[in-house]
């Protein structure tokens, strides 16, 4: 079962391992393929009434071969309903955006992967949808292309709402706020990425000079102290620790703290817990 | 219904971007003139391909009527030969939108599976029946040419019948286009049920109703100027397209 919100202008990265229902939930959300159960809803209505405020691109990006760039555009613009006028100005400033106006005239077929799946997000964003639904976009690409459509999803992220699918979680990392971690069709994770506390028993600590510590800095409530690097150390409590008692703690005992932070889990890490199966 | 429009488009457009309203009427053409040729001039092109030993030509052979030769055409050659081509011509009508994505792209927007649907069953049908027409009209001019000469009312109304078994083929194409994502075992699994629908309805009176391929007969019926139309054929072969496409509907919808 699948339940979960999306805020506007929230990057929300959809993590799952293969076969996990990545896909099917998006196919679900866009309307390709209809659930036998449950309700998807966009602003408060069934998402099907709302096909035209959402944008999708696809892991494998083509189009009609024959088609050049921005036929193709005008092709999936006038399926979307989109007022003629408006549409050959939109489809200009869409190529120009993704960097394909000077491909304008080039038939699908000469374009590199990546400029195709660049077309996809051209296609994608066509219409000014107000949700972005990205499968895979990057993963079927070599490092150029990759590079090229991170920077555009980038750009993106700063005006739409996205629901980003993806193993890569690197990129996840890199443009979402929140995960949606789901395992066997189910959702096993809903973590912020900005706000993720959920371990607070870990610090990470970073000291003025750590030659000059003279004794123990473990006690009852910190039990172990591993060094990361010179001067910083990840120091494990027995219970959830207070930055403020252990920077008093410290500088009793003549330590001068840099900086401090609870340790953040790695969306790896976090990634791993949740779909390991032991 | 604007979306149903530019989806034609595209479809006819791309038919002729590759050549297909081309290469299926002259396909259809040679197959149009070779059997009104073959009637006329059996005994000259044997002698001429090599002498005709072994090979009896009754000198008194009736000659066959324009009707028998219109329908040997389409029966034999339109039917068997042409069906083949047709249907490899169509197998990658679904399959291949599916396999790249185009299908996806589609279907995310303001635009129903069954427009989606009704857009290729409609242009891939005027394209064959472009071809077919083109073909028969061929036929049908040489037919008159060589043998008698043949009212054009009923070849017309023949015609109109005919499109009714290619408007069931394609919808056919369409619904195991659905099923498999192989062109090639999509093409063979229409050939076959095809064939199917057109033997059974041979075996007696209630398979012929209630085959789609009754309608040939209806067909044939009718450019043999037999009076006895059929039209609980036409209706079958009719909800047979119905049935296929609304299938083909939810199988999109679940897959």
């Amino acid at each position: 079962m699948f339940l979960f919100s999306i805020s506007k202008g929230e990057c929300v990265g959809l993590l799952g391992p293969n076969g996990a229902g990545k896909t099917t939930l998006i196919k679900c959300m866009t309307g390709i393929l209809h659930p036998e159960e449950g309700e998807i809803m966009f602003n408060s209505k069934a998402i099907i009434q709302h096909k035209r405020h959402i944008g999708y691109l696809s892991q494998y990006t083509d189009f009609k071969p024959w088609m050049t760039c921005e036929e193709s555009l005008l092709f999936f613009g006038k399926l979307s309903g989109l007022d003629r006028t408006f549409l050959k100005e939109n489809t200009t400033k869409v190529l120009e955006e993704v960097g394909l106006k000077d491909r304008k005239n080039d038939k699908v077929e000469q374009l590199s992967g990546g400029m195709k799946q660049r077309l996809g997000i051209a296609q994608a964003i066509l219409h000014q949808p107000l949700l972005l639904i990205l499968d895979e976009p990057v993963s079927a690409l070599d490092p150029i292309g990759r590079n090229e459509v991170k920077k555009l999803i980038a750009r993106l992220k700063k005006r739409a709402t996205i629901l980003l699918s993806t193993h890569i979680l690197d990129d996840a990392a890199t443009f979402c706020d929140r995960y949606i971690i789901i395992r066997k069709g189910t959702i096993v994770g809903d973590i912020d990425n900005e706000n993720n506390e959920s371990d607070r028993k870990r610090i990470i600590v970073e000291i003025e000079n750590a030659e000059s510590i003279k004794e123990p800095l473990t006690n009852s409530e910190i039990k172990e102290m591993e060094r990361i690097s010179k001067n910083t150390f990840l120091l494990t409590g027995t219970k959830k620790l207070d930055l403020t008692e252990v920077v008093a703690d410290f500088s009793q005992k003549g330590v001068d703290i840099v900086s401090i932070r609870f340790y953040k889990k790695e969306i790896e890490e976090i990634f791993l817990e949740m779909v390991s199966d032991t | 219904m604007k979306n149903l429009q530019t989806l034609m488009q595209a479809e006819l457009l791309e038919a002729l971007k590759d050549f297909k309203f081309i290469w299926l009427t002259i396909f259809f053409v040679i197959l149009g003139v070779t059997q009104p040729l073959i009637h006329k001039y059996m005994d000259v092109i044997l002698e001429h391909a090599g002498g005709a030993d072994g090979i009896t030509i009754d000198p008194n052979r009736t000659t066959p009527s324009s009707a028998e030769v219109l329908l040997s055409t389409v029966s034999g050659q339109f039917s068997q030969i042409g069906l083949v081509i047709l249907v490899i011509s169509f197998m990658g009508l679904i399959a291949a939108d599916r396999n790249n994505g185009i299908q996806d792209f589609i279907l995310t927007r303001p635009v129903s599976v069954r427009s989606y649907l009704l857009s290729k069953l409609t242009s891939h049908w005027l394209i064959s029946m472009f071809s077919i027409s083109i073909g028969a009209l061929i036929s049908y001019f040489y037919t008159n040419l060589l043998f008698d000469s043949f009212s054009f009312t009923s070849f017309l109304f023949f015609l109109v019948l005919y499109s009714l078994w290619i408007l069931y083929i394609v919808s056919l194409t369409i619904l195991i286009s659905t099923f498999f994502k192989s062109p090639i075992i999509i093409a063979i699994t229409t050939i076959l049920l095809s064939i199917f629908f057109i033997i059974i309805k041979g075996f007696n009176h209630i398979f012929f109703q209630l085959s789609p391929g009754g309608i040939l007969n209806v067909a044939e019926n009718k450019l043999l100027s037999l009076q006895d139309i059929n039209y609980f054929s036409i209706l079958t072969c009719l909800l047979f397209v119905l049935l296929n496409i609304s299938l083909a509907n939810v199988n999109i919808k679940r897959s």
